[in-house]
């Protein structure tokens, strides 16, 4: 090859190299003026809670919210709508809220009540459910609904931990959501701890709520009991929150004295009820059956 | 329909007047002897090895629609042969007006139409002229295929009456007063005609002459604006297919944006070589004037389909067409344009409903009843309509806190979760109408802490009919924290002596 074929190959080179590093830093800019927009983090409004997390949830980002139990879901949908209405307040230019559900999640036969919303100060028509006829769909589906940046969160309820919403999965979505500056939210319905890409991890379980002077005995505001398992900015930590619905924010609670004073006479192990999770690890203390004929076995 | 050589010959039977008789026959057969109208034992005696098939008039219909449906490459408007006389008559008109220059004259597109439908294995008897009825009566009783214009009358009027699509029972009855042909009936006086062989007749007669306008009535309503791509090489590959869609929909902008308009609804026709037709719908949340978002929408559409869009040996003619459009403001869309109108929350509407069916994407509508699974449903949010989101909303937005959601005291009284149907529970109450103390549900016990109730729910009786069940509904917290809702249906003594339980609802 002659010299000067050489040096015209690497003019081009260098020329090819200039244009994709314009088009870098365009991407770039574009990404940073879109998210610095929104890029204020959303607060909780409980104090402690807010402080661990350096200011508040990243909003546009992604959030795993597992509930442990299968009956653990009205807390966690609880917490999920709450920090939902608190982006819609917050007023980023989102206009609504879009919520993804896998299938599989209908077979407990729960569905979203409107008229529970209200204590959320959520009109029902600001969402728009999405139920796409397969796990693949739904992904799909929450993918498209992160990266649009007319919305205020994406809720994406799945369950258990299926094998197909993996590490790569949700990194698609954290950045996804991180580019349009959308609080996407997963609620993993009775999900196990798993390896994910999402900014911050809450494990959501319910808790006995407080007396309520007014009525004796009777049935008092929500009550969660919040653990922050993983959390890629920063601390963990373990709360006891109420949601306010007069202030639209959570507060913190005091635990209710009462609460598991007389266990129920036959407790039951708090199984987990998920649907197809990979090697489940086992609990310390655990007993397990171990099989006694190794020898007969083929 | 064409068959192998050594094929045996094929006819068409169907019962007539208790006998089994052939209504149609193809040229070996007839050049076997067989006939018209002939009995099958008579025709079986003739030819042993006659293949026969039972007349299914459904199917005929079907495949003929489809044909129908095929033969809109060529007009919008065809439409099918709906004489009442016509029965078995499976004929087609089309409405040519304005497209035969496309193919290079009425010649060039009968032929092409032809050439197209051998290929397809039918045979059809095709004639252009003035009037469907000229058209009729050629195409079934004479040799010519193009009448030139304004010599359809002449060209008719040799032919047997059973052309102008009279019953044969009043063809018969002309027979026999030796009325034979078009042309005896045209120059007599009228009104003894029409007082003795009815009105139908001389309407008839004006139809296939001009006298009197007869318009067909297509079948498929015609699309507001159309554009088209032919190809000498059929298309095959997904990236050309959807090359096209986009170069169609940077087609229709301008005369969209000429109307004032933006599309509601697109169809996308897919001809495919061997005559089969495939349509792919999208409709938008909003009018829409982007060929970029068109494009994406059936990008999606197709990506939803998966491997069922067969391109077979490949498409030869992909039209776009326009089904529905709405007046566009434009200053609604310059509004928008803070926004990048691809990222907007309509436009992701649109797109998940392409993908996925615009049934999967709904939006809640409250009901003004207090049975908790009757008060709210769930609308596709592409039925809600161009400003139904807005209207909807403020509708809703009346409803949304009805009065029994939350006390005074900021106590909440309805659940988050409701439950497709109410789970029947075990349940351990204080009679007649106390709150549950222990109960069990999907196999796991409960022991209550604090509950509150009972709020009472009616029947409908207008809707259930006499005897349907008041509900108590009581909110129930157990030792862990739980929340539920659950109901006793029935009261106690009053309207059951036996009430069961039922779990309804989850709360936060």
């Amino acid at each position: 090859m002659s010299l000067s074929r050489l040096q015209t190959a690497t003019d081009i080179l260098e020329a090819r190299t200039r244009v994709y590093e314009a088009q870098a830093y365009k991407a770039h800019r574009g990404m940073a003026l879109g998210s610095e927009e929104r890029s204020s983090p959303l607060t909780l409004g409980a104090s402690a809670v807010d402080h661990c997390l350096e200011g508040g949830l990243a909003c546009g980002g992604l959030h795993e919210l597992r509930s442990p139990l299968a009956r653990d879901i009205g807390a966690a949908t609880g917490f999920a709508l709450g920090l939902a209405a608190r982006a819609m307040a917050a007023d980023r230019g989102g206009r609504g809220i879009v919520w993804v559900t896998d299938p599989a999640t209908r077979v407990d036969g729960g569905g979203l009540f409107p008229a529970g919303l209200g204590q959320y100060g959520l009109d029902p028509s600001c969402l728009t459910m999405v139920e796409p006829g397969d796990l693949q769909g739904a992904m799909w589906a929450a993918d498209e609904a992160a990266g649009c940046t007319g919305l205020a969160a994406l809720i994406f309820q799945i369950k258990g931990n299926p094998a197909r919403f993996d590490m790569t999965a949700t990194r698609r979505l954290m950045l996804r959501a991180r580019q349009s500056g959308v609080l996407a939210l997963t609620l993993r319905q009775s999900g196990e701890e798993e390896a994910s890409a999402a900014a911050t991890r809450w494990r959501v379980n319910t808790e006995m709520s407080g007396a309520d002077d007014d009525l004796e005995r009777g049935v008092g505001a929500m009550r969660l009991s919040l653990t922050l398992e993983r959390n890629r900015a920063g601390r963990t930590g373990q709360w006891l929150l109420a949601w306010n619905p007069k202030d639209r924010s959570f507060d913190h609670a005091a635990p209710n004295p009462h609460a598991r004073a007389n266990p129920p006479a036959h407790s039951l192990d708090r199984l987990p009820v998920s649907a197809d999770r990979r090697n489940p690890s086992g609990k310390m203390g655990q007993v397990l059956d171990h099989r006694q004929d190794f020898g007969r076995a083929s | 329909m064409d068959a192998h050589p050594d094929a045996p010959p094929v006819v068409v039977t169907d019962t007539v007047k208790n006998a089994i008789r052939i209504i149609a026959l193809d040229q070996r057969a007839r050049d076997n002897g067989v006939r018209l109208n002939q009995s099958l034992s008579d025709a079986r005696a003739l030819v042993p090895d006659l293949d026969c098939h039972p007349a299914d008039d459904a199917r005929n219909k079907a495949l003929l629609l489809k044909i129908a449906g095929w033969c809109e490459r060529y007009t919008p408007l065809v439409a099918l042969d709906a004489a009442p006389e016509a029965e078995r008559n499976h004929g087609l008109f089309m409405d040519i007006t304005g497209c035969a220059h496309l193919l290079g004259g009425e010649a060039g597109l009968i032929s092409d139409l032809e050439v197209r439908l051998r290929a397809q294995g039918f045979h059809a008897r095709l004639c252009l002229a003035d009037t469907p009825g000229a058209a009729w009566a050629m195409a079934r009783y004479g040799q010519a295929r193009i009448i030139a214009e304004g010599a359809h009358a002449e060209a008719i009027l040799p032919l047997s009456l059973s052309g102008l699509r009279l019953p044969p029972a009043m063809v018969a009855s002309l027979g026999r007063v030796g009325l034979k042909t078009i042309g005896c009936i045209a120059g007599l006086p009228r009104a003894p005609l029409a007082a003795r062989f009815g009105a139908r007749l001389m309407q008839r007669l004006d139809q296939a002459l001009g006298g009197e306008t007869e318009a067909i009535s297509p079948i498929m309503p015609v699309a507001e604006l159309s554009t088209e791509r032919r190809f000498a090489e059929p298309l095959t590959h997904q990236d050309e297919i959807s090359h096209v869609t986009a170069a169609l929909a940077e087609g229709i902008i301008e005369p969209l944006e000429r109307r004032g308009l933006g599309l509601r609804h697109g169809r996308l026709k897919l001809f495919r070589v061997d005559g089969h037709v495939s349509e792919l719908d999208v409709q938008t949340a909003r009018p829409l004037r982007d060929a970029k978002l068109i494009r994406r929408l059936f990008a999606e559409r197709i990506a939803g389909l998966h491997d069922d869009l067969d391109a077979g040996f490949g498409f030869d003619l992909i039209r776009l067409d326009v089904a529905h459009a709405d007046p566009f403001d434009a200053a609604q869309a310059e509004m928008m344009a803070g926004h990048s109108a691809d990222q907007g929350h309509d436009a992701l509407v649109d797109r998940l409903g392409a993908r996925l069916g615009l049934e999967r994407v709904q939006r809640f509508v409250l009901a003004d009843t207090h049975i908790p699974e009757r008060s709210f449903g769930r609308q596709p949010v592409a039925h809600l309509g161009v400003n139904g989101s807005a209207k909807q909303a403020a509708g809703n937005a009346a409803l949304a806190l009805p009065p029994e959601t939350e006390h005074p005291g900021g106590i909440i009284t309805r659940p988050l979760i409701l439950f497709d149907r109410p789970e029947l529970m075990q349940t351990i109450a204080e009679v007649p109408d106390g709150p549950p103390l222990k109960f069990r549900w999907r196999g796991v016990a409960y022991e209550v802490a604090g509950s509150e109730g009972p709020e009472r729910i009616a029947c409908e009786w207008w809707r259930d009919g006499r005897g349907a069940r008041t509900r108590d509904y009581f909110r129930v917290e157990d030792r862990q924290g739980y929340r539920f809702w659950m109901f006793r249906h029935g009261l106690y003594g009053r309207e059951t002596s036996d009430p069961a339980w039922y779990m309804h609802g989850l709360f936060a």
